[in-house]
């Protein structure tokens, strides 16, 4: 079976490397024949990555020890649900699941295409070639996942050998989300090369109009939700796992993963710029090349350890393949931008300061700051190590101080952009709109005040996340009000009607609101508490309105892990409320200890027991609690966002206007040629997305 | 620390009249009423006895401004958490860190001067923050410059595409009130289409 991996993968660079110089010859010959078999390469790939990981699977499930990787990763015991996870536990089973992904991403895109856009497919096939083939090139030719042990015999012959238990899964992994975290997150990566692949494509085939843009639209919004869910589960294993009470730690990696997020919403807002107004060509171009080399960066940042992490599990010296990787990326954007730039060259204007285009300019500027400062501060280290011979630590606090005062500007801008009008607003519709979401925030800053927000950025964010509240829900209720006065339907079902007429907007709308949970769920930081206490059996502490009573310590023997579990009684207000079993588990492969947390969640506050363990000191059991206001408003505000994601992904819904005869809706045309900007109104009333 | 006042009380009482023994009285009872108090609080203190060496609230406050050294986590000192040690809190080397700390601020030096002796023991790293002097001032400087100029040239930006739309509709083709006026009414027509978002 190794065999039949390792020629899978083999033959899979070999696909990639074809469908490049076919695909290229296709285009400069322009012979179909040629174009199609490139096509066909770029799809097999997918079938022959996909044997690979079928191979590197069945030895996990076979507890095959005689392959390096499955030894390094996994052990009898391990439960079926972790040896599937294992497969990218480590360096070289990552890397192969990066490509697997991306063969998948490849496949979907050439075969829904394959009798659309005949003009613009093979230079998209011949980009995720290339990008496939580099991947490819790691997977056979430096970190293989199919070597197999050997060792010398005292002749000094070399042969097979086979290890009777292997080393297990990292501890770290062995957590349900951790089942999901890294393809999501992955996903994300790999989907960023869809819209990538297609801007270059339309770049170096100099394809007319927009379209790349607007068949890349799902596309760049599935990758952006899975990199979505992939950060947030992160977060969420990391807060339920680590024992640290918190989420996140500005950690490399962690901010490896945020940066291309942060290039790609400020895509996803920039490219409405491009459909509507033919602004902003240059940039959208440049934005989706930054996003695709920040997820390569992101790849390099988790495997190489350049920069060093908690997530130290996955290093090595790779990092100068990617370094190559990310240069030759650079130069071929580059190359195509300078040859083409006459293509991206566009009509801008702007009618008013205050206006929907510029509120995307300031966006977009915004997200570009947060962007990068976090590539500043991640990347800092290393460049005062060149220059100075000294490495500096660059921590939270530091990302913290300079991040919350521009992710606050971003909520306010969250609020004002939707509200203000493509081209210009007047100042009362300004004040029309504003009003009372104003009014809202300052009333909720105040209650929040005196209710306890003492801490500055807090009640700035409460205040906002009021705003940004009010002024989506003025949104959906004054369409609303319109169709339900019209059809004479309840708000509700009006609601329901608007949002399906224009899913995009609408959807967006709710995303929003979803980011605006998650602002307030990290409002609540500056006001956690902790306590830590030596605790024997009846022995008690007191948090907030918590009182825990340590009732007992047992122990719990499994297969995979021996574990020493505390059994503690909670009393919330005086009345026996609840019990918890943080535990400590030993797992006898890697001989690793992990805290399993036991969480109380509700959505004022989340009470969190850590058993940290026996003191060094005294030998005594030591419980950890910590009170962590509005935790649970994160993870809420994330399941929004992914719902707010999933309905802008829908088509809208046809309405009667968009079925009226041709004859009478010819005066839109007659407007867009005699004025385009009146014109471009006249479409979106008649219905053009 | 405690007794002391109370002593004082006692050593008061004998010459006085009726007047006094209430107030001796009185006094007795606060007396017991205090030594309750306290020794609540003895016993609350003696309870929660942190399993973290006793710290003062600068000397928590710096612990969260360096690192641990042990090498084998990225926590501050003050927030070291060991998930997967033999004991998830702070190690030996980051209780030791936080006992220099807490000597440093009892023996009354500044901040910096105690970052400073932190800095000359473990060396630059051991710092959570750049230090903001040197080259390392960049590191600050940076995330709130380049946004800055980013923010000129979007305003340079906004100008010449101002300018440009302030030039274009002069050379335009005019459009008649009554299509004006019916384009107005359609795109106010249909909530949810009059602008997309």
């Amino acid at each position: 079976m190794d065999i039949l991996g390792s020629f899978a993968l083999l033959l899979a660079f070999l696909a990639a490397v074809y469908a490049v110089l076919a695909g290229i010859a296709g285009i400069i010959t322009r012979r179909t024949l040629l174009t199609k078999s490139a096509r066909n390469a770029g799809m097999a790939v997918f079938v022959l990555v996909t044997v690979a990981v079928a191979c590197l699977e069945y030895f996990f499930f076979t507890n095959d020890f005689s392959i390096v990787y499955v030894v390094e990763h996994s052990n009898r015991a391990l439960p079926g649900f972790y040896k599937f996870a294992a497969l990218w536990a480590g360096q070289e089973g990552s890397l192969l699941f990066w490509s697997w992904l991306l063969s998948i991403y490849a496949f979907l895109v050439l075969f829904l295409n394959r009798k659309r856009h005949p003009e613009l497919m093979p230079y998209v096939g011949v980009v995720l070639a290339g990008v496939q083939t580099f991947f490819l090139t790691l997977n056979n030719f430096v970190a293989t996942p199919f070597r197999v042990l050997a060792g010398p015999d005292n002749a000094g012959v070399m042969h097979l050998a086979k290890m009777s238990e292997g080393h297990g899964l990292t501890p770290l992994l062995q957590y349900p989300e951790m089942v999901i975290h890294p393809p999501m997150l992955y996903l994300g990566y790999t989907g960023f090369s869809v819209p990538f692949a297609f801007a270059l494509a339309a770049l170096l085939g100099r394809y007319p109009g927009e379209k790349w843009i607007h068949i890349t639209r799902r596309w760049t919004m599935i990758a952006w939700c899975f990199q979505s869910i992939g950060i947030l589960l992160g977060a969420h294993w990391a807060y339920a796992m680590l024992g640290w009470g918190g989420y996140w730690a500005w950690d490399p990696v962690e901010n490896a993963s945020l940066l291309p997020w942060i290039t790609g919403t400020a895509f996803l807002h920039s490219v409405m710029m491009q459909e509507k107004r033919g602004m902003m060509k240059i940039w959208n171009v440049w934005l989706v090349f930054t996003t695709f080399m920040l997820c390569i960066l992101g790849t390099m940042l988790t495997r190489s350890g350049v920069v060093s992490s908690v997530h130290a599990f996955a290093q090595s010296s790779i990092g100068s393949w990617f370094v190559g990787f990310l240069i030759i990326t650079f130069v071929v954007c580059f190359a195509a931008y300078w040859k083409n730039r006459d293509y991206l060259r566009s009509d801008n204007q702007l009618d008013s300061l205050v206006s929907r285009e510029s509120s995307f300019l300031f966006n977009n500027l915004i997200l570009l700051a947060a962007c990068f400062a976090v590539l500043w501060g991640t990347l800092f280290p290393v460049l005062s190590e060149w220059v100075q011979g000294s490495k500096i630590s660059v921590g939270a606090p530091f990302f913290n101080k300079v991040n919350v005062p521009i992710a606050l500007f971003l909520l306010l801008l969250t609020g004002v952009g939707p509200l203000l009008a493509w081209r210009k607003t007047s100042f009362d519709a300004l004040r029309r709109n504003f009003a009372w979401p104003f009014a809202g925030g300052v009333l909720a800053g105040i209650i929040g005040f005196i209710w306890g927000f003492r801490d500055i950025y807090s009640l700035l964010c409460l205040i906002l996340g009021v705003f940004v509240t009010l002024t989506i829900a003025s949104e959906f209720f004054r369409g609303a009000r319109v169709i339900s006065a019209r059809d004479g339907t309840n708000i509700f079902t009006s609601m329901g009607e608007l949002t399906m007429r224009n899913t995009r907007r609408y959807g967006g709308y709710v995303v929003h609101f979803g980011m605006v949970l998650i602002f307030i769920g990290i409002a609540g930081t500056p006001f956690n508490k902790d306590l830590q206490k030596e605790m024997g059996v009846g022995e008690s502490l007191r948090i907030g309105p918590y009182t825990i009573l340590c009732q007992t310590f047992d122990h719990i023997e499994t297969n995979n892990y021996t574990s020493q579990r505390a059994t503690l009684e909670i009393f919330k207000n005086g009345k026996s409320d609840m019990m918890l079993f943080p535990e400590r588990r030993l797992f006898r492969a890697s001989q690793i200890t992990e805290t399993m947390v036991a969480i109380q969640s509700s959505p004022l506050r989340d009470l969190y027991v850590v058993y940290a363990g026996e003191s060094p000191d005294s030998g005594k059991p030591v419980i950890h609690a910590y009170l962590l206001p509005l935790i649970k408003w994160i993870w809420f505000g994330g399941i929004v966002v992914v719902l707010g994601t999933g309905l802008a992904l829908l088509p809208n819904r046809r309405t009667a206007l968009v079925l009226r005869p041709a004859a009478e809706r010819s005066w839109a045309g007659t407007l867009a040629e005699s004025t385009p900007a009146i014109g471009a109104v006249a479409r979106r009333a008649e219905g053009h997305d | 620390m405690i007794k002391i006042p109370n002593s004082r009380t006692n050593e008061r009482m004998p010459k006085n009249s009726r007047r006094t023994l209430r107030s001796f009285s009185t006094s007795c009872a606060l007396m017991f009423a205090f030594r309750a108090v306290t020794l609540g609080m003895i016993i609350m203190m003696s309870a929660a006895t942190p399993a973290r060496a006793q710290e003062t609230p600068r000397g928590k406050a710096l612990g969260k401004r360096v690192l641990c050294m042990c090498g084998g986590c990225e926590d501050s000192a003050g927030l070291c958490n060991h998930p997967g040690g033999t004991f998830s809190g702070p190690c030996e080397t980051a209780r030791g860190m936080q006992k220099d700390l807490d000597a440093h601020v009892t023996r009354g030096e500044s901040d910096d001067q105690i970052l400073q002796a932190m800095v000359e023991q473990y060396g630059p790293t051991v710092l959570v923050e750049p230090p903001k002097k040197g080259f390392d001032l960049l590191a600050w400087i940076m995330p709130i410059a380049v946004p800055l100029v980013a923010l000129v040239l979007v305003w340079e930006v906004v100008r010449r595409w101002r300018h440009k739309a302030t030039l274009a509709p002069a050379g335009g083709p005019s459009v008649s009130p009554e299509l004006l006026a019916r384009a107005r009414q359609e795109a106010n027509r249909e909530p949810g289409r009059e602008h997309d978002e």
